[in-house]
């Protein structure tokens, strides 16, 4: 059963058609068909990284008849072949090159927070993708705190729009925010969403099923959701929105080529201060891809590394760092998990992890002693991750094992909590090198007090919630979720690394278009906000197609 | 069923559960392919001890076995896939700026509880009764530093590689009710209470006490055998 409207949706984006309708989740015929460019060709514009920046970049310049070459340093993902519906097996989604974490609070990186592969982290989010809401653009005046965007909720709307048809969105009418609907109703709930639901109008909370970039049916020819309960480890379905199935498949067909396997290791810049292409290593091989511009979208930890990594004799320490932005302002969101004991079965494993949400306290409230606030939203860990909640508690031994024999009585709930941008959250190189040569990314993050006050007002709230669907006993963990910022977008060159088109204030073909441009990050999962702004990116590049966008800046 | 033999059904570590007679391979021919082959090679015998040295190995199995509770058979060889993952170098990708790698800092870990268990005791870690044992565990969860080394990413160290490898084996999710592999069968009663055909009940009735009674009981025992206080609130970050 097609949509009438689906149609427009196919007319500029015909990604769900293009999948294989049957048992193949990937139409391996139009990957081998693939347009391939040659490394001294000038292509319009490669790109660093094929995640959800990456990749929607990709997708709308190829439909504008640009030449377009992606690099991704993960594998070219066949669902199929390659993912498992186990948790262990599918370590080799993450980005598990060396890093270094350090800090108050060092933030752990890999399966919670980092992609690798075409797709990016999209392949292993749960698939929540909430709008953020229009004060985030503006959190510096409105409530002192944080940073104003050089865009509004306004610029990005149409693109918020675009991209939730394009996944396709399912969920209740949404009342924050900018009150919007989504297009596909939503899912049916489990035992967990259930409990949530359930506590939520115990406790006068409204809750709301969605916002999840799953379909509630049939989407071109991705299939139903089969409530499998393994977003996590990548769709196997094709059901969950990944780029890899939303807008791969349409930017191939559109002529771009993806080359994985490929890692990035420096963006040159020629004597002109015009970015000429990036060196990449392929098969152990170095290589350099010529082209006409560049765009980074190796998300906050990479992103900021290959800028630094590809320090000049111009740019001494880091390429578009004479400002000392690069690598600053990484945010995370707190992320505590409340479980909550049950003499019911909950089995909370079954169905996606992401089913409902709040955003009732994500707006700063006056009569509260932080800013800013958090949303709540169902998570439901798999065994692995549960006995890492339960040990967290400091459980071991028979007491864990006996925690964990009660696995099917517990419900979880897990908060969003906006973490301000701080300048000395950042990424540095370290001394350590991986096997490339290349120095390792050393993330150091540290909270504020405010960020540790939101994480015990969203614990209470998750506790009063679990309490109130009868829950007889409760445990919580301080975790952390999501990455953004590092490269962010500002109104002049002393307070970000790219202007409001994503543009590098240093070099004017040089582009960023991944979640390190964020300023802000709310208390949303930040996948559809990197989408939008990257087709909104695209917008502004075709507008200004072959008309200048290579020359220097005014003035130079 | 070629990879059990017809006695070996619904195994549970240490023969412990709530779920008698639920054995999640007997819905491997619902699995895909792909899926199979990872979750039955871990049934497989194991391969040879590779990355732990023999005086290594002995501390590292005494230890697994404290901090997962596997104190009768049938065992889940959590030495080896613990040891696979470490031969093959397949970290979580980051490490603690204060900690070395992964590897490097097992071995630290090993050889100082076994510098522990000689000053306490005058004999290696493995040689210990199970409760000497549990006491030098207990005490590295409850240090700050140790060794030199921040005790909390010590014990997030040991305990992210043993639960992984514990919590990956068909015979715990036996134990705890787990439907494990779903694809492509996927799951249709969705709901408090609801289960599919094939899923068991936790069965009140192996152990008739109420959950905080039995969390208690595994906590006077754990308390007994490890010396002192199990910590109930809050745990580390």
């Amino acid at each position: 059963m097609t949509r009438f409207s689906d149609k427009k949706i196919r007319a500029r984006n015909a990604s769900a058609w293009l999948v294989p309708d049957g048992d193949n989740r990937t139409d391996h015929r139009l990957r081998g068909d693939m347009r391939r460019f040659a490394d001294d060709d000038e292509v319009d514009i490669v790109i660093v990284g094929c995640g959800a920046g990456g990749a929607t970049l990709m997708q709308r310049l190829a439909r504008a008849g640009w030449s377009v070459v992606a690099l991704d340093a993960g594998p070219f993902w066949d669902p199929d072949a390659d993912w498992v519906s186990d948790e262990a097996a599918s370590h080799r989604l993450y980005w598990t090159e060396p890093r270094v974490i350090t800090g108050d609070d060092p933030v752990p990186l890999g399966s919670n927070n980092s992609g690798r592969g075409v797709g990016g982290s999209m392949i292993h989010y749960a698939g929540y993708t909430p709008r953020f809401h229009p004060s985030d653009f503006e959190t510096a005046s409105l409530d002192g705190v944080g940073a104003d965007w050089p865009i509004s909720y306004q610029d990005l709307k149409p693109y918020y729009e675009a991209i939730e048809e394009e996944l396709p969105v399912s969920g209740q009418d949404w009342p924050w925010g900018d009150p919007h609907s989504y297009r596909y109703s939503p899912q049916p709930v489990s035992g967990n969403g259930e409990i949530f639901l359930r506590g939520a109008s115990a406790i006068g909370l409204n809750a709301r099923v969605g916002p999840v970039a799953i379909a509630n049916g049939r989407f071109g020819n991705r299939p139903h959701c089969i409530y499998r309960g393994f977003c996590l480890q990548g769709c196997k379905v094709n059901a969950k929105a990944s780029p890899l199935i939303t807008h791969v498949p349409d930017a191939l067909a559109q002529g771009a080529e993806i080359r994985a396997n490929c890692m990035v290791s420096k963006i040159e810049v020629g004597d002109s201060g015009l970015a000429s292409g990036v060196t990449y290593f392929s098969g152990g091989v170095e290589r350099f891809q010529r082209a006409r511009m560049v765009a980074v979208a190796g998300y906050s930890i990479e992103t900021p590394r290959l800028l630094l990594l590809s320090a000049s004799k111009r740019f001494p320490d880091g390429l578009c760092n004479d400002e000392g932005q690069v690598g600053h302002y990484i945010m995370v969101q707190g992320a505590p998990q409340t479980a909550g004991r049950f003499a019911q079965e909950i089995r909370m494993f079954k169905a996606p992890p992401p089913e409902v949400s709040s955003e009732q306290y994500y707006e700063t409230d006056p009569t509260k002693g932080y800013k800013r606030g958090f949303s709540i939203q169902t998570v439901s860990p798999l065994p692995i991750t549960w006995a890492e909640h339960v040990a967290a508690q400091g459980h071991w031994g028979e007491v864990l094992r006996e925690y964990m024999r009660d696995y099917v009585h517990w419900s979880t709930l897990g908060a969003l909590c906006e973490f301000l941008p701080r300048y000395r959250n950042s990424v540095t190189l370290a001394d350590e090198k991986d096997r490339h040569g290349l120095p390792v990314a050393r993330f150091f993050y540290s909270q504020s007090d405010n960020d540790t006050a939101l994480m015990k007002a969203a614990q209470r709230v998750m506790e009063d919630i679990l309490k109130g669907a009868g829950a007889e006993e409760v445990m919580t963990i301080d975790r952390f979720a999501h990455l953004v910022g590092g490269c962010r977008m500002a109104a002049s060159p002393n307070d970000g690394v790219v202007d409001a088109n994503q543009r590098s204030f240093a070099v004017p073909n040089l582009y960023i278009t991944d979640g390190s441009v964020l300023p802000t990050q709310g208390s949303a999962n930040p996948a559809l906000t990197i989408m939008a702004l990257a087709a909104r990116c695209a917008d502004h590049l075709i507008a200004g197609s072959r008309k200048g966008q290579r020359s220097q800046l005014v003035g130079q | 069923m070629p990879f059990r033999a017809p006695d070996a059904r619904a195994i549970t570590p240490g023969g412990k559960g709530r779920f008698p007679g639920f054995d999640v391979l007997d819905g491997v021919e619902h699995w895909d392919a792909v899926t199979a082959g990872v979750v039955l090679a871990r049934l497989d015998p194991q391969p040879e001890i590779s990355f732990f040295t023999v005086t290594e190995q002995a501390t590292a199995d005494a230890l697994f076995d404290q901090l997962l509770g596997q104190d009768a058979p049938p065992k889940i060889p959590v030495l080896q896939l613990v040891d696979r993952r470490l031969a093959l170098g397949q970290t979580d990708g980051w490490r603690y700026e204060d900690m070395p790698e992964d590897s490097v800092a097992w071995r630290q870990t090993l050889a100082a509880l076994d510098v522990d268990a000689k000053a306490a005791h005058g004999e290696r870690f493995h040689e210990l009764s199970w409760n000497q044992q549990g006491t030098l565990v207990q005490a590295v969860h409850d240090a700050e530093v140790w060794h030199s080394l921040p005790g909390s990413q010590v014990w997030s160290l040991w305990t992210r590689y043993t639960s992984t490898a514990f919590y990956s084996h068909p015979w715990a999710w036996n134990e705890i009710g787990f439907g494990g592999p779903a694809y492509p069968r996927g799951y249709k009663a969705l709901g408090v209470d609801k289960r599919e055909g094939w899923e068991v009940p936790d069965h009140h009735s192996v152990d008739p006490v109420t959950f905080a009674a039995r969390v208690e009981r595994a906590k006077r025992r754990h308390a007994d055998t490890s010396g002192g206080n199990h910590p109930v609130s809050q745990g580390k970050r």
